[in-house]
């Protein structure tokens, strides 16, 4: 059988205004129809550039050498008939971010038409190519009857069902799945990769699937192949990855995915908190009965947090695990003072949180948030020096400003602290940004810090230093931390208690060993059911 | 940050329809109000203007002080100003906005007249600008850096920075007056010929004739912003996924750009457009000055020189009110365009 996709000696090169940069080093790869095959490797090791390049849909500015046989079809020289007749075809692409992949001003079902329409040999009357969309929706579990909606209208989850629906419009032999989950929580992703993992197996078809995570791939692919700077590492069956990695970046990948239970993913230090057992662990941030609704537009009363009550104590990591929408911001923004519960109260250091006045200040100074995306966190147009210090004008000013800054980026690890100092946002990497970030909490020498999310857009290597950054700065500073997460593999790594949200309630709270081990709950079952791992990896 | 729309996949359906006429309602119950504001803002406006309104219809003549006393009387200028002012409301509800000092006619009357040549001229090239603006921009947006490109944006950009009196009289000069051997070609002033053949067709084409220069005067100076926006809208779109998946799909160039950029490229020019169209109304000062045309900016302009106080306050409650209008006109019609702003 000829395999449907075949890439020999294949290099990408983008050339840049300075010089030119290879985002793909000779790689080889085969697929066979219907095999699955998971290309994994961190942001901007070039997974991407050799997905669009098998439908030539890199920018212009892109040269790609080597060969790629698609379905036997030399995709270079084909003209753009042919080329275009192919794309879609012969193989379709489940993009990242559905939101963004899905235009916003048309109907799902219009979109969706618009391939068959585009590829079918006749013309084909409204009625029937309606029929066709709804039986696609019906076979992603998306109701017919939400066939008009545009896409801002459906959740990430119901976009993402659209994207694979669409994918599978013309039959194709091939499906490229570029990060199909990153965006949802993993409830949501075991779903959606649970239908894609099905829907591909019932016809046949081939998937070329790229993740950051390996164990996502490793769930829903039988080979994977490692890419590291370019070049494929690594390739193989995807338990013989899992149990012997051979490159050692394959190792780094699979670290940062943590499997639960394993006790070797568990940070040093993790679960022990340095104030002497049975000292006096009196709560530092404690919610009451705290509660907070929403109006919608409808001016309906939306409950987001109900009756929580939840201690952060001194010196502990605590993460607050939930799907989205399942509250956790929202009770975290009303730990932070930014939000005022609509009943219950939020106690600081044994006293309600005042709400105006140097006392908010001097609150604010105490705890301090630290965001998800430090990109969108710190002004483009301030110095590091800047943005860490603006915390400490805000609050006054302090007499020795540049020691306490310098003090700060060395705390956060970003040594030495002068040579960061003067340096701009952009020119720095996304685990360093967050660092920059966090130096910007702990120079006003705050008790805890509110994270959230504050690895989710960082890199499986940079990871791993934020998190051990995290607990080092509990041993050596005392400083508590509240993680939000979606991610139960994070709160293993690190945390001392972990508390489980859902639709707004507090479901479950302890020490991590025994939540996540033998939960309690149900809800607790069901989502670290939904982690993918590689343990269950297909065989 | 949590999304709380990713929230369980069993988020129902928006229930019921769109509260569609609440928001148009809100919308024109927000217009009246702005309505309002301007009609008491142009009566105040004019009041405290320096000079005597009385003095200044006569100033060509003498006059005695009981003259200028009955004068004042006829215009109740020596009524209180509250009483003015309440006179003038309830004049304004019946669409009378008093009489010109110079003309000595009804405000309404002299506007109704030649809102009709403005409309047609500035109209006329207000569409005629945003139609080549926008096709413009987007050529210039798909090919960015490209020859098009640098000929649309810098000839765009020149004749946008050119003052319109001044090539107004170089248009005027070149195919109205005639250069060398190059006879005149389009009449010079006003909107038609006396010694028009009767028919109507004649007589439109004679129109158009005399629209000729002004309307491409006007065109040549305010099609660049359109085409500016577009384009930069366009280019912004540019990088958008959903053209990759488009592309993705096999879709011809044309088509993605057709169907799938151009769509949403066009959203932010809405607003501009029908700000301007708004603006058709003031007609256009200059170029309606340049060519004699006789419209609502000749009028607004002869108005000034005198200053004939009531004529200003209709012309600036018409111009403002066309304003007002077309905005809430542009939020309804964008509302349409964009089922993003439809839900929230």
């Amino acid at each position: 059988m000829n395999p449907i996709l075949r890439m020999d000696g294949v290099s990408v090169t983008y050339r840049g205004s300075v010089r030119p940069r290879q985002a793909v080093i000779d790689a080889n790869l085969t697929l066979e129809p219907g095999a699955t095959l998971g290309l994994a490797g961190e942001s901007g090791c070039g997974k991407t550039s050799l997905a669009l390049a098998v439908l030539r849909l890199l920018p212009r500015s892109a040269d790609v050498d080597g060969t790629i046989l698609l379905d036997g079809q030399d995709i270079e020289r084909l003209t753009w008939g042919g080329l275009r007749a192919a794309r879609w075809a012969s193989a379709s692409v489940v993009f990242q971010g559905a939101m963004h992949a899905l235009n916003p001003v048309r109907t799902i079902a219009d979109q969706i038409a618009e391939p068959i329409r585009l590829h079918s040999s006749e013309r084909l009357s409204a009625a029937v190519s309606r029929a066709r969309v709804v039986e696609l929706l019906e076979r992603v579990e998306i109701p017919a009857r939400r066939r008009d909606a545009y896409p801002h209208e459906l959740s990430g989850g119901q976009r993402q069902r659209v994207m694979i629906a669409m994918a599978l419009a013309c039959e194709p032999r091939l499906i490229i799945a570029d990060e199909p989950t990153t965006a949802l929580d993993v409830v949501v992703q075991s779903q959606v990769l649970s239908l894609l993992r099905r829907l591909v197996a019932e016809r046949g078809i081939a998937l070329l699937m790229i993740s950051h995570d390996l164990s996502v791939l490793a769930a829903s692919c039988r080979r994977l192949a490692v890419m590291y700077r370019g070049r494929l590492v690594e390739e193989g069956p995807a338990h013989r990855l899992a149990s012997a990695p051979e490159h050692e970046h394959t190792g780094e990948l699979a670290a940062a995915f943590p499997t639960i239970g394993d006790t070797a993913s568990r940070y040093q230090g993790a679960g022990e908190p340095v104030g002497a057992a049975g000292s006096t662990r009196r709560p530092l941030l404690s919610a009451e009965g705290v509660s907070v609704e929403f109006t919608d537009r409808h001016r309906n009363r939306v409950p987001a947090v109900r009756e929580v009550d939840l201690d952060v104590t001194g010196d502990e990591i605590l993460a607050l695990v939930g799907q989205s929408g399942s509250g956790k911001t929202t009770l975290a923004r009303t730990l932070l003072g930014l939000r005022r519960p609509d009943t219950g109260v939020v106690h600081y250091d044994g006293r309600p949180i005042p709400t105006s006045g140097r006392r908010l200040r001097d609150f604010r100074g105490n705890v301090q948030l630290v965001l998800q995306d430090p990109t969108g966190a710190l002004n483009p147009r301030h110095t590091v020096y800047e943005a860490v210090a603006e915390g400490l004008r805000v609050h006054g000013g302090a007499a020795d400003e540049a020691a306490r800054v310098h003090e700060a980026l060395e705390a956060a690890e970003l040594r030495p602290a002068e040579e960061f100092a003067g340096r701009f946002p952009h020119e720095l990497s996304g685990g360093q940004r967050q660092r920059v970030v966090i130096a910007g909490a702990l120079v006003l020498c705050p008790r805890v810090l509110v994270a959230d999310e504050p690895v989710a857009s960082l890199d499986a290597t940079v990871r791993g230093e934020i998190l051990a950054l995290l607990l080092r700065l509990r041993r050596e500073r005392g400083v508590s931390s509240l993680v939000i997460t979606h991610d139960l593999g994070l709160a293993w790594n690190i945390a001392d208690r972990v508390a489980v949200m859902r639709a707004g309630a507090i479901v479950e709270t302890g020490p991590v060993e025994r939540v996540l081990i033998d939960p309690e709950h149900e809800y607790t079952t069901e989502l670290l059911a939904a982690v993918p791992s590689f343990e269950r990896s297909v065989s | 940050m949590t999304d709380t729309r990713d929230e369980l996949e069993t988020r129902g359906p928006a229930s019921g329809p769109p509260p569609l006429l609440r928001f148009v309602a809100a919308k024109v119950g927000g217009g009246v109000v702005s309505l309002f504001l301007v009609a008491v803002l142009g009566f105040f406006l004019f009041r405290v203007l320096p000079g005597d309104p009385a003095r200044t219809m006569t100033r060509s003549t003498p006059v005695s002080a009981e003259q200028l006393a009955a004068l004042r009387h006829r215009f109740g200028l020596d009524q209180p100003l509250y009483l003015q002012f309440r006179d003038f409301l309830l004049n304004l509800l019946h669409g009378d906005l008093g009489t010109s000092y110079i003309y000595n006619r009804p405000v309404a009357e002299l506007i109704v007249e030649r809102i009709g040549p403005t409309v047609l001229l500035v109209g006329t090239a207000t569409v005629l600008a945003v139609l080549v603006g926008l096709w413009m921009g987007t050529r210039a947006a798909w090919r960015q850096g490209g020859a098009v490109d640098r000929w649309f944006t810098s000839v765009g950009l020149t004749l946008w920075s050119v003052p319109t009196f001044w090539l107004g009289l170089l248009l005027l000069m070149a195919f109205g007056v005639g250069v060398g051997p190059l006879p005149g070609l389009f009449p010079v002033a006003g909107m038609s010929s006396p010694d028009v053949p009767p028919g109507v067709v004649a007589r439109v084409l004679d129109v158009a004739h005399h629209l000729v220069l002004p309307c491409l005067t006007l065109v040549a100076v305010i099609y660049a912003q359109f085409m500016m926006v577009m384009r930069t809208s366009l280019l912004e779109e540019m990088g958008a996924e959903y053209l990759t998946t488009a592309r993705a799909k096999g879709l011809r160039e044309d088509l993605v750009r057709r169907r799938h950029a151009v769509p949403n490229a066009l959203l932010p020019t809405v607003t501009l457009i029908f700000l301007h169209l708004g603006l058709v109304v003031a007609g256009a000062i200059t170029v309606e000055t340049v060519f004699s045309w006789p419209g609502l900016g000749l009028l607004t302009y002869e108005a000034l020189r005198v200053p004939d106080l009531p004529l200003l306050q209709g012309t600036f409650i018409v111009l403002a009110g066309s304003v007002i209008v077309m905005n809430v006109l542009a939020e309804l019609i964008y509302r349409l365009l964009d089922p993003r702003v439809r839900d929230s």
